[in-house]
């Protein structure tokens, strides 16, 4: 059979992402080869909820500048070309350099009248793979303070696509937001299921998500979580207004707030109701 | 004027709800202003219920790659240079892809026929709406597929700042996670309050958060929300606060009513007055420790 790579994603936090796509893995893996991508860079939890112990696999760097001041000629070329203020220009002297400011384009490289920028690299994160059990994890950490996250998920891609064709279904979980490594993280996917919950905040973050999801052309659908609590309405107008469904209705329980507090992934009606519609 | 940042890495674990009620709470006795720096998913104008903006600007805090194909003689360095491999290649020449362009000028650089140009790309609406509990919320929102969060959030900073007029405090609503918008969000404040959960994802969340206002020498405080939902998790934070001398500011139950709150556009305090004393305690114990060293 031909891989199906489903998205996760949801616009606003905590609406019930990573409980859904592990609970979704697990239900699959009963069947089927299942590979769990944790693309939530900035925060990658859906290791503690399947308590699998990550193995680390690849450190992920990021080309920076380092300038040989033998060479350099104080003429401050490269600190204006750069626009992410990493490199701070001191009269007659070689510039300053914050590393953590650095996305690594090279501007400053190519803009150097006499060479005298060279490339090194910097550890900007890990990903850490699992194969060893019965759902695959593939899971990206980014370092702290280090600003771009989507550089993780590119890193995660590249190995996706190594990988693709030893499983039937791959599950990628994507951080909160809408911004570059959501966009990034989502590029891949066959179809899309946005998580939300029936609240003002809900509706506002999906809106956005699924406008993105328009634009990038990858069908989707609606999971409204805790859909007993608040008012449905806001989805279910959204929902019409669209024309994107909401496929399942997942209803607040306190066992599925006490199960991911203490780490056990849940497993129940609504969720094998969602795994049937992705294996249609 | 004082500046505090709310983060918590992990998403919904109460961060726009908490900032609502404590924002009231200190407009009561302070003049501040709120910025909403999630410019993903900004949400605290819903959460204050607050009425329409007041006005929307575009920004243009990003720059995108435009090709003069009549210049071009398709070498292909713009294409091979490009680190976000943002520019394609299709019948011998560059084209660009879609939301990939950081507008860094590399390719301009490379570019030996001066084929590229850079045009600024209106990229977010920022904007502010009066609550009608006397402050403002000033706004974000980054347009679908656009890039730039972390500048988007500078300008939000800034547009509150010149609003602020004799405010004394300003408290700012971080987006989740822990990159360039958060960075962003933190980079320079006063203070930064950490609201997490007792639950595995909001520890290990908490701790990245930690590291990210730790690195910047920032001053902080946690409250944990949802307390109540697993006590051992809860001791863990504690034990964690202790062992970095943080101040655990508030430990606030869990409770159906915040989803209510949410649903309605009426913070908590307002809903039940029964959380004006936890927000009043929260405040005094805040004030504690960003006026440390001054009188108040």
């Amino acid at each position: 059979m031909m891989v199906k790579i489903i998205g996760i994603t949801g616009g606003k936090g905590g609406t019930g992402k990573s409980t859904v796509a592990t609970a979704i893995a697990i239900q699959l893996s009963k069947k089927y080869k299942v590979l769990l991508v944790d693309a939530d860079v900035d925060c990658p939890n859906d290791h503690l909820i399947l308590n699998l112990k990550r193995n680390e696999y690849k450190i992920v760097q990021q080309r920076i500048p380092t300038w040989n001041k033998d060479k350099c000629i104080n003429c401050g070329l490269c600190g204006t070309v750069c626009k992410t203020n990493a490199i701070v220009n001191i009269p007659n002297k070689s510039p300053m350099f914050i590393s953590t400011q650095c996305n690594g384009c090279g501007a400053c490289f190519f803009k150097c009248p006499v060479k005298a920028i060279n490339w090194t690299n910097k550890d900007i994160g890990k990903i850490y793979f699992n194969n060893q059990d019965k759902i695959h994890l593939l899971s990206g950490e980014l370092k702290e303070n280090e600003p771009v996250s989507e550089f993780i998920i590119n890193s995660l891609n590249e190995i996706i696509t190594k990988i693709v064709q030893n499983y039937d279904y791959i599950i990628i979980d994507t951080a909160a937001g809408t911004h570059c490594p959501v966009i990034a993280a989502l590029e891949m996917c066959d179809e899309v299921f946005a998580v939300t919950e029936p609240t003002p905040l809900g509706k506002h973050d999906l809106e956005v998500i699924l406008n993105l999801l328009v634009k990038l052309k990858i069908k989707s659908n609606i999971i409204l979580n805790r859909s007993d609590i608040g008012d449905k309405k806001f989805i279910e107008v959204l929902s019409k207004d669209m024309k994107i469904d909401i496929i399942s209705e997942i209803s607040y329980s306190k066992e599925i707030v006490n199960n991911y507090a203490n780490g056990v992934p849940i497993e129940n009606k609504q969720i094998n109701e969602i795994t049937i519609k992705i294996i249609k | 004027m004082k500046k505090i940042t709310i983060l918590s890495g992990k998403g919904g674990v109460g961060k726009s709800s908490i900032l609502a009620s404590l924002a009231i709470t200190i407009s009561k006795e302070k003049d501040i202003i709120c910025a909403d720096c999630d410019v993903d998913a900004s949400n605290l104008a819903l959460v204050l219920g607050a009425e329409k903006q007041e006005e929307w600007e575009n920004l243009t805090t990003n720059k995108e790659a435009v090709f003069d194909l009549t210049k071009c003689n398709s070498c292909k360095k713009c294409f091979e240079e490009c680190y976000f491999k943002a520019i394609g290649w299709k019948d011998d020449k560059p084209y660009l892809k879609d939301f990939s362009c950081e507008g860094c000028g590399t390719c301009q650089i490379v570019c030996p026929q001066n084929a590229i140009s850079l045009k600024e790309i209106n990229n977010a609406k920022i904007g502010y709406s009066n609550t009608r509990y006397n402050f403002k919320v000033v706004s974000g929102q980054l347009n679908v597929g656009s890039s730039g969060s972390g500048k988007v959030v500078f300008k939000v900073r800034k547009k509150a700042e010149e609003l602020s007029n004799n405010c004394n405090l300003m408290l700012i609503d971080s987006a989740a996670g822990i990159g360039c918008p958060v960075i962003a969000s933190v980079s320079g404040t006063d203070h930064a309050i950490i609201i997490t959960e007792p639950t595995p994802s909001g520890i290990s969340d908490m701790k990245r958060a930690f590291k990210v206002v730790n690195h910047f020498k920032i001053s902080c405080s946690i409250i944990i929300n949802k307390w109540d939902i697993n006590e051992i998790n809860s001791g863990k934070i504690e034990e964690f606060a202790n062992s970095k001398n943080i101040s655990i500011i508030s430990k606030i139950p869990f409770d159906k009513k915040f989803a209510k709150a949410l649903t309605k556009m009426i913070p908590i305090i307002i809903l039940d007055k029964n959380y004006e004393k936890i927000f009043l305690d929260i405040k005094e114990k805040l004030f504690k420790e960003i006026y440390k060293n001054e009188k108040i």
